[in-house]
């Protein structure tokens, strides 16, 4: 931990650097609750519209949508 | 200890409080840091077991700062010539003359700290309030409905100079014009002072939930503040953030400033804002901070002796108003009872 001062960090609270799936999910995301709404459901329809679908590839589910943004965001 | 004036308290930090001294994670286990605070060297030390303590950084030998020496896992050894101090200050071992009446006494200086919201805070008694004063934490930071991110940052300049300026509601729509949250809202506006049983709210009178359009100043044992500031609907659900925002003096020119993004949200909706935060939202909120430095920093000395306030300052005027009267009344309780002249 570096004592130089100042300590100027814009990232405090990452403990990785966003892989490019993560960057992708995260501007669909935010396109998604400008345009179509902030409930679940909207958001598992925007993401689908936009094929913006988690690693494996299939399309989102509540439930599946739940926990990867668990897992991103915990 | 030497006798402080009105003028050093107000420029270093008010006495005989809390203040937020660094980031929890600056100290790991096992590890010590030399921390400025108040204008005072001091030293932080975590055992392996994370208790954290906080100790004045001068060996009470002949002075060589403590913060050079071995951390020894449950005390400190100085390096000049081996003295070892236990976390609350105690004198445990002259290794160059064992029995030395050092040992067993109490030399070293140590503060009482607490752990909030993944920031050190520590009280700062003068020799009259060495017991710590009750603390209140902020309940954004206690509530488990409400999630934070603590963001931390060095700046040049006086302390006082960035608690005013979160007293300063109206410069959001100006300096933070450009920004992703402080866009709206009228430039023009009219506010008020509404005291409140641990401090005071600086207010528009005619706008609320558009940019950043009150704040609350809250004394609690630490000074804090409150605000909300306005989210764009690309940051989901939840509503506004808020900020709870501390200040640490380092020395008369110097601040660390702390500041807690929070929201109230839970399940799925506090993990989109979460994964957003971190992956998106955090380097803009960075942006927007550094307006803020940029500005402060290039305050001249003399800023606030030269100055043509209007009604937008009533909440500087106030702050400004209260802290020196606290240094004046710190600093008169200082002085040393007049000693009787000596006789020849
Ligand atoms: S100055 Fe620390 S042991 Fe001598
Ligand atoms: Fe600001």
């Amino acid at each position: 931990m570096t004592t130089d001062w100042p300590y100027l960090d814009v990232h405090q609270s990452r403990t990785h650097e966003p892989t490019p799936y993560e960057y992708r999910l995260a501007s669909a995301l935010e396109e998604v609750f400008t345009h179509e709404g902030h409930e679940l459901a909207d958001v598992v329809r925007g993401l689908n519209a936009r094929q913006v679908h988690s690693p494996d590839g299939a399309p989102w589910t509540e439930q599946s949508f739940r926990d990867e943004i668990n897992r991103l965001g915990a | 200890m030497t006798t402080l004036t009105a003028d050093h308290i107000y420029a270093t930090g008010l006495r005989n409080q809390w203040h937020p001294v660094v980031p929890s994670r600056f100290v790991a286990p096992g590890a010590m840091r030399k921390v400025t605070v108040l204008g005072e060297e001091w030293l932080l030390f975590r055992r392996s077991d994370s208790t954290l303590s906080m100790l004045a950084d001068r060996c009470p030998h002949r002075g060589a700062p403590l913060s050079l020496g071995k951390h020894l896992g449950d005390r400190v050894s100085c390096w000049y010539h081996g003295l070892e101090i236990e976390t609350d200050g105690t004198v445990s071992s002259v290794p160059g003359l064992p029995g030395c009446n050092l040992e067993g006494k109490k030399l070293v200086r140590s503060l009482p700290v607490r752990e909030v919201g993944g920031a050190v805070l520590a009280y700062f008694g003068d020799e009259e309030h060495p017991e710590p004063a009750p603390l209140t934490l902020p309940e954004p930071l206690t509530d488990p409905g409400t999630d934070s991110f603590l963001c931390y940052a060095e700046w040049n300049g006086p302390w006082r100079y960035a608690v005013e300026n979160l007293l300063d509601p109206m410069h959001g729509a100006f300096l933070h014009h450009e920004s992703h949250t402080m866009f709206d809202g009228d430039t023009t506006a009219k506010f008020r002072i509404r005291e409140t049983g641990r401090g005071y709210f600086f207010e528009k009178t005619d706008q609320r939930g558009v940019n950043f359009d009150w704040v609350e100043l809250c004394r609690t044992g630490v000074d804090w503040v409150d605000l909300s500031i306005p989210y764009p609907p690309s940051a989901g659900p939840g509503g506004p953030f808020g900020i709870v925002g501390m200040v640490c003096p380092v020395d008369e020119n110097r601040t660390g400033v702390f500041f807690w993004r929070y929201r109230k949200v839970e399940g799925w909706q506090r993990d989109s804002w979460r994964f957003l935060y971190r992956t998106l939202i955090e380097k803009r909120h960075w942006e927007v901070l550094e307006q803020d430095r940029v500005m402060l920093e290039a305050m001249p000395a003399d800023a606030d002796q030269r100055e043509n306030l209007y009604q937008h300052d009533l909440g500087v005027v106030r702050l400004r108003r209260m802290y020196r009267a606290e240094a004046e009344a710190q600093g008169a309780a200082q002085v040393p009872a007049q000693a009787p002249a000596p006789r020849h």
